[in-house]
């Protein structure tokens, strides 16, 4: 097993239900190669640096996982023939992964998306406090 | 004899990857990224932002990765 991530661009004009099931697709792919998805992330949709295909809007979709080589061959295939994915980028993050090393990753990816809720919460609370701190900082730059 | 005259503007670059170990390179964060590239989206050489080769290496391969998945410019205005 090793361990890749992918980022799709998706076409913006897509439903909810086009993307979960190109999800579903794709997550097939993986485990049936006896692969696991590590993190599954929608970025939403966001604004191209350059048009693609004629589209300045993009869905981003992020995906962690441990699989095979012919997975991500299978997948990129697939994605190629698909005209609603406009650009894919694999990367090899590690050239090899354990079923233990999955565990630990999703994990510590449970305990960072829970400390970052957290400290969320705690910079909501405090930018209320410093609002007005923050204006005097502003006019201080434009001299 | 003459003197050379110095090189007035001698300010030893550091790398900033090597400075501060907590920053890293990744092609995601374009936050960084954009201070390795002009307006114009190029990637600034080594002599000018005075990086590692090291880093200057992983950073170029960030900022082409960056740029296929449409996250930075390839050319043009940033968000032009």
């Amino acid at each position: 097993m090793r361990r890749y991530e992918t980022i799709c661009i998706l076409r913006p004009n897509l439903t909810e239900e086009q993307i979960s099931t190109l999800i579903d697709n794709t997550t097939n792919i993986i485990q049936s190669d006896n692969g696991q998805v590590i993190e599954l992330d929608k970025w939403g949709m966001k604004k191209l640096s350059y048009p693609i295909k004629k589209e300045s809007l993009g869905y981003y979709l992020y995906c962690d996982y441990a699989g095979s080589p012919e997975a991500v061959a299978e997948m990129e295939r697939k994605f190629r023939i698909d005209d609603s994915v406009l650009r894919y980028l694999t990367v090899k993050t590690s050239e090899a992964i354990t079923a233990e090393e999955v565990e630990k990753a999703t994990e510590e990816l449970a305990d960072r998306k829970a400390a970052e809720a957290q400290s969320n919460e705690e910079e909501e609370e405090q930018e209320k406090d410093v609002s007005e701190d923050t204006d005097d900082d502003s006019n201080n730059n434009e001299d | 004899m003459t003197q050379r005259p110095q090189k007035i503007f001698s300010r030893k670059k550091v790398c900033r990857f090597c400075a501060d170990k907590e920053l890293t390179i990744n092609y995601k964060d374009v936050k960084t990224l954009r201070n390795f590239v002009s307006e114009r989206g190029k990637i600034i050489p080594r002599r000018i932002v005075g990086t590692c080769a090291t880093h200057q290496r992983q950073l170029c391969e960030a900022i082409k990765r960056a740029r296929h998945i449409a996250l930075l410019p390839y050319s043009g205005s940033v968000q032009g």
